[in-house]
């Protein structure tokens, strides 16, 4: 087994055939260990035919593994089950949480503060940034204050904002909106700066004015490195807001998590924590989505 | 400083209006980190003539470049007058089309796209713009290539989409920087001719620059030397076939110019690599 292991996966390896797994089975549960050599013998194999079942199987096995591994470990005791229960008692809760409700009523909070934060940065930082990209003036003139503001964490401000707009649902968008706007800002500004400038001279001898020439060639040579703003900026609506939730909040998957931890409903916690990992995943797949469909063009 | 503007030619278009008119045009650039300058031209003088053929030969460095952007009025001379038709030169124009050196086509724009470019800027209607768009694809023997990136294509096939893009805005002036220099030996041939065509069926005044002796002395009606940096205009040389029909490179006289051009640029080639050592 080991054998066809390590010949299939790494035809060059210069040392004994099988060292590299026969190590690996003294580090880790000899259970995993097969499930692992098992699979990636397969998946060795299918490459050649790429079938997308193989594919499937590649991208999955790391997750399979974890999950595996949470549900053996706390259960054989190498893990106390107190602190992380096994991951079918956190799915189990996961479903009672579903159907009370509440599930569903804390995923709107988050959702609609780090969409509504989120959507606010998108639209004030992406003109903004093209602005000071675009236009010296307007530069020079927001430099000091960007640099200073853009040097004080989020984090230091979020008791500024509760105490001019309190505990309510505004401080929170707020503060998700002033974090997602740096990324979004910062990316945008270099986007524009960074156009390729025999693209601008090549549009100029064609007699473009400067309107038209931001139009049509800033705006679309710098969507790429506006969009890498705009994914950071997802990824960090979610950071910033479950911080948010845990410092003072009714509502949210932030809420929930500490509200969990607090009364030792340690499965609830879990169940918590991975649907913010869900919900983080599908931001992400859902920008990546939007991206790829403005920028078919690149090279990657 | 002696002004050195080209001579009067008595062959070929030598009764037409001058187009181009360049008097003692010089370009410096800041050096950077320095309060020095860097002289790039020094006191160019050249008049191309309305639907003249000229190509421009020179060292590498010594500001072919530099000149065409001056022309181009994508760049202003910190010296001397540039003359269009009579006209001052203070920026870009529709009466001028460029093809750069690095062919600078838009890489979110699929060939075609980027053919019309000029077109829209110039409010051109989609339908026709498209159309000729394609026609002039076709042109360089792009058909079939129209939905392509840039990054999907060969560098030959980029400088044919740039000289498209160039062509479909049918500017009165061409200026074209080493436009064949990244094609086969085959494809360059045939777009030599295609240009000539083009040339000679629309009357546009063409100035080439070009690195090859042989395509210098086969495009041009006049090949124009430059001296290494700072460039000046060395000579101007009358390229005076009896007749354009008939396989040019065979004549005797191809020869003849070939040898004249190859024996002006020797010198100045390697007074080029002589300061490219002292500097390096
Ligand atoms: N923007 C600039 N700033 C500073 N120096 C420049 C700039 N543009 C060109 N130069 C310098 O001016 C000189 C002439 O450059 P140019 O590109 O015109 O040369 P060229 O004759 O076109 O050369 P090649 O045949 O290699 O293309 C070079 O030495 C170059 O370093
Ligand atoms: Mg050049």
């Amino acid at each position: 087994m080991a054998d066809t292991v390590t010949t299939s996966r790494v035809p060059a390896v210069t040392g004994p055939a099988g060292t590299g797994a026969e190590t690996r089975t003294e580090a880790l549960a000899v259970t995993v260990t097969e499930t692992e050599t098992e699979t990636a013998a397969a998946a060795g194999r299918r490459r050649w035919t790429g079938s997308w079942p193989a594919l499937l199987a590649r991208r999955t096995l790391a997750l399979v593994l974890l999950a595996a591994a949470w549900e053996v470990l706390p259960r054989t005791g190498l893990v106390d089950p107190v602190f992380v229960p096994p991951l079918s008692q956190v799915l189990a809760a996961w479903y009672d949480l579903l159907l009370s409700g509440q599930l569903a009523e804390h995923f709107e909070a988050s959702l609609i503060r780090s969409l509504g934060g989120f959507g606010l940065a998108i639209v004030v930082a992406i003109p903004l940034g093209l602005a000071i990209g675009w236009y010296r003036p307007v530069a020079d003139f927001l430099s000091p204050v960007l640099e200073l503001f853009r040097n004080t964490s989020a984090v230091a401000l979020l008791p500024v904002f509760i105490l001019i707009l309190g505990l309510g649902e505004p401080s929170k968008i707020v503060f998700v909106f002033y974090a997602c706007s740096w990324p979004i800002l910062l990316n945008t500004i270099s986007g524009v700066k960074t156009v390729e400038p025999l693209l601008v001279k090549s549009a100029r001898s064609m007699g473009l004015g400067p309107l038209r020439l931001f139009q049509k060639v800033i705006l679309p040579a710098a969507v790429p490195t506006v969009f890498t703003g705009v994914r950071l900026a997802g990824a960090t609506s979610i950071l910033v807001l479950l911080f948010a939730e845990m410092v003072g909040a009714k509502a949210g998957l932030g809420y929930l998590v500490q509200d969990a931890q607090f009364n030792f409903r340690i499965p609830d916690m879990y169940a918590g924590i991975i649907t913010i990992s869900a919900l983080g995943l599908l931001f992400n797949l859902l920008l990546l989505r939007v991206e790829r469909r403005f920028s078919t063009w690149r090279t990657v | 400083m002696t002004v050195n503007v080209a001579e009067y030619n008595p062959s070929g278009y030598a009764d037409a209006p001058v187009k181009i008119s360049l008097r003692d045009v010089g370009k410096t650039f800041p050096i950077r980190g320095s309060d020095r300058t860097f002289t790039a031209l020094d006191g160019v003088g050249l008049d191309v003539r309305a639907g003249e053929f000229l190509t421009l030969v020179g060292p590498s460095g010594c500001g072919k470049s530099t000149l065409l952007d001056l022309i181009a009025g994508l760049t202003a001379p910190t010296t001397g007058r540039i003359v269009i038709d009579g006209v001052p030169v203070d920026g870009p124009g529709p009466d001028r089309g460029v093809v750069f050196q690095q062919y600078a086509l838009f890489p979110w724009r699929t060939a075609l796209a980027n053919v019309a470019f000029g077109l829209e800027a110039r409010a051109v209607p989609k339908g026709e713009r498209t159309e000729r768009a394609r026609h002039y694809l076709d042109l360089v023997g792009l058909s079939g290539f129209e939905q392509r990136y840039p990054h999907e294509l060969s560098g030959g096939m980029r400088q044919r989409v740039a000289i498209a893009r160039s062509l479909a805005c049918d500017p009165e002036v061409l200026l074209m920087d080493e436009p064949f220099a990244a094609l086969d030996a085959q494809t360059r041939e045939s777009l030599q001719e295609e240009l000539l065509l083009i040339w000679q069926k629309t009357g546009k005044t063409v100035v080439f620059i070009t690195h090859g002796i042989d395509e210098a002395v086969y495009l041009g009606e006049r090949v124009a030397v430059m001296t290494s940096r700072p460039g000046r205009i060395k000579h101007v040389l009358d390229i005076g076939f009896d007749s354009r029909d008939g396989d040019l490179r065979a004549d005797r006289r191809f020869g003849e110019y070939r040898h004249h051009v190859w024996t002006l640029l020797r010198d100045e080639v390697a007074a080029a690599q002589e300061q490219e050592r002292a500097r390096g």
